[in-house]
């Protein structure tokens, strides 16, 4: 579904990604973490274009994302992305926040871009607040309305960039609930996140990054049972132990 | 001896101060209008990224700005009105007095809207720029459904405020000889000797509209501030 072959990236000379390489198949959860300034949140907004890399490549579902003849909104309208700061739109409703992609971008009609709203809406339990505007909202609730919106898109798969990261401690619980069942329904999910719980309980993948480079990648029970590099190791030790 | 007021000429020649006013605000609403579209467009290039754009906006608004407002109107009186009757094939007899000073208003009004588009455009956050990219939007699509909205919501305090000064600067108009609020007051003034209390009843007027104007101004700001 998504592979990163070999993606280097500069912002001018300094490297943030180096050589990094991975594979997401159909229905995989993956999770990356790492230290801030690892270049975790890079990558994964090179996936979809947001951030443009300058050696290797990266495919997601057939279509190379650097590639300069591909239409990169094209490719984004089918890949969901859901940001740290939520980034709902906050001079629209919560309803039209849902269905202006997919009228502009998709072109569905409105009365069905309605439906599925209020459908995605219910299913994150926030249908009530269909009519309010994002300022209205709390920070879980203004997130699983942007998951809500990214799933408005019929999206082959999903990016997480520290969903939870922004949230007060009472609510990043309701947001990683929305994102464990997406989980387990079968959706494809790199998610950047410090969540161990989360990704304990979902993920199949964890990848560690450290200054740039994709130290780990291995399996969830390996990942958290014997970690290979000294790094991941007092990385884990930090974040697990309290 | 104390001067003595006579406030007769106002009630007697009201419809022409009327006909007067009705240009000011003419010319003021088209310029407000034409200078804010052609002003985000200007802004749009600016910040396109694209070089010739980025270089051929900067440039415009960098002269229009360093050219006192006086000389751009009379420029286009002067000039442009030949040049466009000509070119629209219109009769010598046209007046193209009004056109003149609506077209040289919003070209010099662009200028600064554009500045004020630009910071207001900039004042939205780049993840929102970011979300709209990750939906599908196009760059354009962003900008309308997105980033615009946002940004004219942050500046209407500014652009009314800019929409007041134009509004006291279309008295310049009297340069070419166009009757606006302030020239027809001038006017009455001296054919009935009045010049001192018309002087007087045209300043109040500007002084009256302005201020409630910019009254409305700091309500929104507060309205517009939650």
């Amino acid at each position: 579904m998504i592979s990163i072959r070999h993606v280097t990236k500069y912002y001018g000379e300094f490297r943030v990604l180096s050589d990094c390489s991975t594979e997401v198949r159909k229905g995989e959860v993956i999770v990356i973490c790492g230290p801030s300034g690892s270049g975790k949140s890079t990558l994964i907004k090179c996936v979809n274009g947001l951030e443009p890399f300058q050696q290797g490549e990266i495919v997601v579902d057939g279509v190379s994302v650097g590639h300069p003849k591909t239409n990169l909104s094209k490719l984004r309208a089918r890949v969901g992305m859901v940001f740290q700061h939520f980034e709902l739109f906050p001079h629209m409703k919560v309803l039209e926040n849902l269905m202006i992609a997919q009228t502009r971008v998709l072109g569905r009609e409105r009365e069905a871009a309605a439906e599925k709203a209020l459908q995605l809406l219910e299913r994150v339990g926030l249908r009530a607040h269909a009519d309010k505007y994002p300022g209205a909202l709390s920070g879980g609730q203004q997130q699983r309305v942007a998951i809500a919106r990214a799933l408005c898109m019929d999206p082959v798969c999903m990016l997480f960039d520290e969903p939870t990261s922004a949230l007060d401690p009472e609510m990043i619980n309701e947001v990683l609930d929305v994102m464990v069942q997406l989980a387990q329904e079968g959706m494809t999910m790199m998610v950047v996140t410090h969540e161990m719980g989360f990704a304990r309980k979902v993920a199949h993948r964890v990848i560690f990054m450290d200054q740039g480079r994709i130290v780990e990648d291995d399996e969830k029970e390996r990942f958290f049972s014997t970690p290979r590099s000294e790094r991941a190791q007092q990385f884990l030790s930090k974040i697990l132990h309290h | 001896m104390s001067y003595e007021f006579d406030w007769s000429s106002i009630p007697n020649a009201a419809p022409f101060l009327l006909q007067g006013m009705l240009v000011s605000l003419e010319i003021t609403a088209v310029a407000v209008l034409v200078g804010i579209v052609w002003g985000t467009v200007l802004a749009l290039m600016r910040l396109s990224g694209i070089r010739p754009l980025v270089a051929a906006a900067a440039g415009y608004v960098t002269l229009f700005r360093a050219v006192p407002l006086v000389m751009v109107l009379l420029w286009f009186f002067l000039i442009v009105p030949q040049f466009l009757q000509d070119l629209l094939n219109l009769g010598r007899a046209a007046d193209m007095r009004l056109v003149s000073a609506m077209v040289g208003f919003a070209l010099f009004e662009a200028a600064y809207y554009s500045e004020i588009i630009r910071a207001g455009i900039q004042s939205v956050p780049r993840g929102q720029i970011a979300a709209a990219y990750a939906l599908g939007m196009t760059h354009w699509q962003a900008m309308r459904l997105v980033v615009l909205p946002q940004a004219f919501r942050n500046m209407v305090p500014l652009l009314l405020t800019q929409a007041i000064i134009l509004f006291q600067d279309t008295s310049l108009v009297y340069v070419s000889a166009l009757t606006d609020f302030f020239g027809a007051a001038y006017k009455v003034g001296e054919r009935d000797g009045t010049i001192v209390e018309m002087l007087l009843f045209a300043g109040a007027v500007y002084f009256v509209l302005c201020y409630a104007a910019s009254q409305l101004v700091r309500y929104l700001q507060r309205r517009l501030a939650v």
